[in-house]
């Protein structure tokens, strides 16, 4: 299982309905691109930070994992704010407003993925998927999504073991040798995948399976109390950025 | 490289949103109506997109040294074709989001138009066309990965480049940029990808004729000469 998966497992927030994460994560995120950088994002995030580290109980070490891949592609794609392509000052050169869209962008960015992985870092993607049926997704678009997800992790894990037999026989002592046990992985993946959908085809039909994967959903109810008290903090969020907009500028 | 998450204007993200809808609606169409005339094809997808979210977590040597990973849509639309890719490119996009925090939920539709839609009809374009002038299938495979790899990123380029005009020259010095910054990382890692499909099609052929025939890859009669064993890769791999 993936790093986030797993604790979403074991958050503390698990029981709760995805609706009532949804609101919460997802209207963070929306506030965070839609509110000006300053200081709309940056409240945006202290709040996120604040509800993950908080009552969300996400420890802050696997927070940081999660979060430093988003950031680096953020500094990465920011440092291009802070040159301009011709001009007087010659054909590079350094942009006037580069820093402040720079910072501006990084704060937009940092805030909606942490939106996002609040919401991960709480939802199961099995308590989510088969819920996508009653939200309208078709079904067997969910269930392709389902088998998808399952046999990932399967996938992952022989991929993983293929890759350890291989080192051990020193299938990555040379660059070539490294080129042919990766072309050898790949082709793998593609077999066992194929092989276990025809296995797990075999076993379905043996339970008179008839082209509907019937999964057990753990029973949740979404919480009026906690979906108000999210739309409240968000909405508190919008008036104090409006309110702190011109004084902070 | 995916778009990550916010990076986007909320303008550009909901309009790149409404450009992907058409073509992810339009697999879906197909895909839906496939499993519902052959229910086991819905394991046969599940497998397809799993394949297709490992292949992407694959690390990949670079030239420069480094390692990153291939996007897999070049593999992916040669062997699924590209509306099915449409599909299965999203759920692996939605997978990465919310499992790996690559990419994002707002910059989903830019994500999937680049990397499920333009990669793949590109990549297959050419793979298609080079096929269709008897090119031999270990070259029209390269070609095939090395396009969907570079187009990706070339959509990737525009895309930022729209979001974020140079002050000085407007959208074309904010492409070049852009362009500038993937062209030396990405050509070399094309370049990989290619290589990288042509090994792992090869071991394919070797091994997997069944599936290739199945999936109309390979023509029947080449493959009639041998039935696949799935543990014939396996060995070969290790």
């Amino acid at each position: 299982m993936l790093p986030i998966d797993a604790a979403a497992h074991s958050s503390r927030w698990r029981r709760r309905h995805p609706v009532d994460k949804a609101v919460l994560g997802l209207g963070l995120t929306v506030l965070a691109i839609s509110l000006p950088p300053w200081p709309g994002a940056a409240l945006v995030l202290v709040t996120a930070l604040a509800v993950l580290l908080g009552p969300a109980g996400v420890p802050g070490r696997r927070l940081w994992r999660a979060y430093r891949v988003p950031l680096g592609f953020c500094v990465t794609g920011a440092l291009t704010l802070l040159v301009r392509v011709g001009g007087p000052g010659g054909f590079v050169s350094w942009a006037g407003d580069g820093p402040l869209r720079a910072g501006e962008l990084l704060l937009r960015t940092s805030a909606a993925s942490l939106g996002v992985l609040l919401f991960a870092f709480t939802t199961p993607m099995s308590d989510l998927l088969p819920r996508l049926v009653r939200a309208g997704v078709p079904a067997p678009l969910v269930d392709v999504a389902l088998v998808t997800y399952r046999m990932s992790f399967l996938l992952l894990d022989s991929v993983r073991r293929v890759r350890e037999a291989q080192a051990a026989r020193l299938g990555h002592t040379t660059r070539a040798a490294t080129w042919r046990s990766l072309g050898g992985l790949g082709a793998t993946a593609f077999v066992r995948s194929f092989d276990r959908a025809a296995r797990l085809q075999t076993g379905l039909a043996g339970r008179g399976y008839d082209g509907t994967l019937r999964v057990l959903v753990p029973e949740a109810r979404v919480s009026a109390r906690f979906t108000a008290a999210s739309v409240a903090l968000l909405a508190t969020l919008v008036a104090l950025t409006f309110v702190l907009e011109r004084p902070l500028s | 490289m995916h778009i990550a998450e916010g990076f986007l204007p909320p303008v550009h993200a909901v309009a790149w949103g409404v450009a992907s809808a058409p073509f992810v609606v339009h697999g879906a169409r197909s895909l839906i109506r496939e499993v519902r005339e052959h229910p086991e094809s819905t394991l046969l997808m599940g497998a397809s997109g799993a394949f297709t979210f490992v292949l992407s977590a694959l690390k990949l040597p670079s030239v420069t040294g480094s390692c990153s990973h291939p996007t897999g849509t070049g593999l992916g639309a040669i062997l699924f074709r590209p509306p099915v890719m449409a599909v299965l490119g999203t759920i692996t996009l939605l997978f990465q989001a919310l499992l790996l925090a690559h990419g994002g939920l707002t910059t989903l539709g830019a994500n999937v138009f680049s990397m499920a839609i333009v990669g793949p009809w590109a990549g297959y374009g050419v793979y298609r066309l080079l096929r269709r002038f008897d090119v031999p299938l270990m070259v029209a495979v390269f070609f095939g990965a090395f396009v969907a790899d570079l187009s990706t990123y070339c959509v990737t380029s525009v895309q930022l480049a729209l979001a974020f005009p140079d002050p000085g020259s407007g959208f074309w010095g904010a492409l070049g940029k852009f362009g500038s910054i993937f062209a030396v990382t990405q050509i070399p890692l094309a370049v990989s990808e290619g290589l990288l499909t042509v090994l792992v099609m090869r071991m394919l052929v070797q091994s997997s004729k069944g599936e290739l025939t199945r999936l109309g890859v390979l023509v029947t009669s080449v493959a009639g000469r041998r039935t696949a064993q799935p543990a014939d890769a396996e060995a070969v791999a290790r």
